[in-house]
């Protein structure tokens, strides 16, 4: 059995306390721990995008974090972007492009385009292809994904 | 049992650490350690997170105009280097082919290299722009070349109780440097990859041609460099490929057979051989 680690962190702008053991990851303790099911489980392996969130304005893969190793860090998943004016922007422009079928994608792709959106305000086509071919979709076939991302863009411009 | 994770503020705290606890993993972004621990091949007893020490995260110019990467720079930041141009054009260019922009925010250049895994970006890259490689250990810090640190399969040069702590880049020349790689997929790891560097000198050209992604090790031969270099003809050109062909080891695996593999190197190699002739010509 292992010993546990005491671990504080933010989550979603909420100060939390977790003891966990050395090798969980933080898409564990999000989704096993606190209930916050955004993040999706895929290849757990990061090849998939299912599970990005973002620590410390950063996006990241939760599944290749090591919670103990995010000690006094700040996360954003999902959940907590509520507020944020691109998530917000993305989401209506992912549904009106019907950029999602099953859904299962669908968090990490939102926090993925906004981390995109954050270095490029009004990118390509290509530039989505390339920014965003870190999450994989099973559903849509990408053009719609690519088209909702350059519609929020367009829709954010000052 | 887990003993701990650590998380040290410097070099030699890190290295005070690595020997007291022999079997304690250093942990950089994460990206292939967690991976593998997820994936069940490893199972850590203590980890050594190098995220806190500062003097692993800058790169900086050194006196000669080459350029010292902390082993915790981000794949990202090099992948913006705009610092890095002619023949340093190489490290840049494989830097912005790993994995996807995600993982380029996690990954580091010391974890890479102490990874060694064949079907990386970095290992052929560092050696066509003739890397050398920072260790250091308790005693204190020693320089080996990119090509002599890595040994074999996830096999480098380093030491128990040793630790990298940069990789350190000449100056870079005029010229190009660039990086190729195919792969099944956007991210994956390289099917094979050419890494290729040549300096424009007049009329002739000085070439080094790395071959990724086809063996235990990046593969370099001086015979095929110097066939490269000068003057090379269409003929010289062949038998280069030719050599590195007849000298690689790959494997086969999900991403192509060996055969299939050897195939491709000679065919890179051209590709690679004939968009650095022209960038060269357009640089100079």
């Amino acid at each position: 059995m292992s010993d546990s680690l005491h671990v504080e962190i933010k989550v979603n702008d909420s100060p939390v306390a977790l003891d966990v053991p050395l090798t969980e990851t933080l898409l564990t303790s999000l989704r096993d721990r606190l209930q916050l099911t955004g993040a999706k489980r895929g290849c757990n392996q990061g090849v998939c995008g299912a599970c990005t969130v973002m620590v410390d304005g950063v996006a990241v893969r939760a599944c290749l974090s090591l919670t103990a190793n995010c000690e006094g860090q700040s996360v954003l998943t999902i959940e907590g972007a509520g507020n944020d004016r691109a998530i917000a922007a993305l989401q209506d422009a992912f549904i009106e492009a019907a950029a999602l079928q099953c859904g299962f994608c669908t968090p990490g792709q939102l926090i993925a385009a906004r981390a995109l959106l954050e270095h490029n305000a009004s990118p390509s086509v290509e530039d989505v292809s390339k920014g965003m071919s870190g999450n994989l979709c099973r559903c849509t076939g990408y053009n719609k994904i690519i088209d909702a991302v350059r519609m929020a863009a367009r829709r954010l411009q000052p | 049992m887990n003993t701990g994770l650590f998380r040290p503020a410097s070099v030699s705290e890190a290295l005070a650490l690595l020997a007291r606890l022999p079997e304690a993993r250093i942990i950089a972004g994460g990206a292939s350690l967690v991976a593998m621990i997820n994936a069940r091949l490893v199972d850590p007893e203590a980890l050594v997170s190098l995220a806190r020490i500062d003097e692993l995260k800058e790169i900086i110019e050194t006196p000669g105009g080459g350029f010292r990467i902390g082993a915790m720079v981000r794949h990202r930041a090099v992948a913006a280097e705009v610092r890095f141009g002619g023949t340093l054009a190489v490290v840049q260019m494989a830097a912005a082919q790993i994995a996807n922009a995600t993982v380029r925010n996690m990954g580091t250049i010391g974890g890479a290299v102490a990874h060694a895994d064949p079907g990386l970006d970095y290992p052929p890259a560092l050696v066509a722009a003739g890397a050398t490689i920072e260790i250091a250990a308790e005693g204190g810090r020693r320089r080996m070349s990119a090509q002599e640190f890595f040994v074999d399969w996830y096999a480098t040069a380093l030491q128990p109780g040793e630790m990298v702590c940069a990789v350190h880049l000449p100056a870079p020349r005029p010229g190009a440097g660039l990086y190729h790689k195919l792969a099944r997929v956007s991210g994956d790891y390289a099917t094979a990859s050419v890494a290729l560097t040549m300096v424009g000198e007049d009329a002739a050209i000085l070439t080094r041609a790395v071959i990724g992604g086809c063996g235990p090790t990046p593969l370099m031969i001086d015979e095929a460099n110097r066939l490269l270099s000068g003057q090379p003809s269409a003929q010289n050109l062949r038998r280069a490929g030719d050599l590195l062909q007849a000298a690689a080891d790959p494997v086969d695996d999900v991403r192509g057979s060996a055969e299939y593999r050897r195939m491709l190197i000679p065919r890179m190699l051209a590709r690679a051989f004939d968009e650095a002739r022209v960038r060269a010509a357009a640089s100079s």
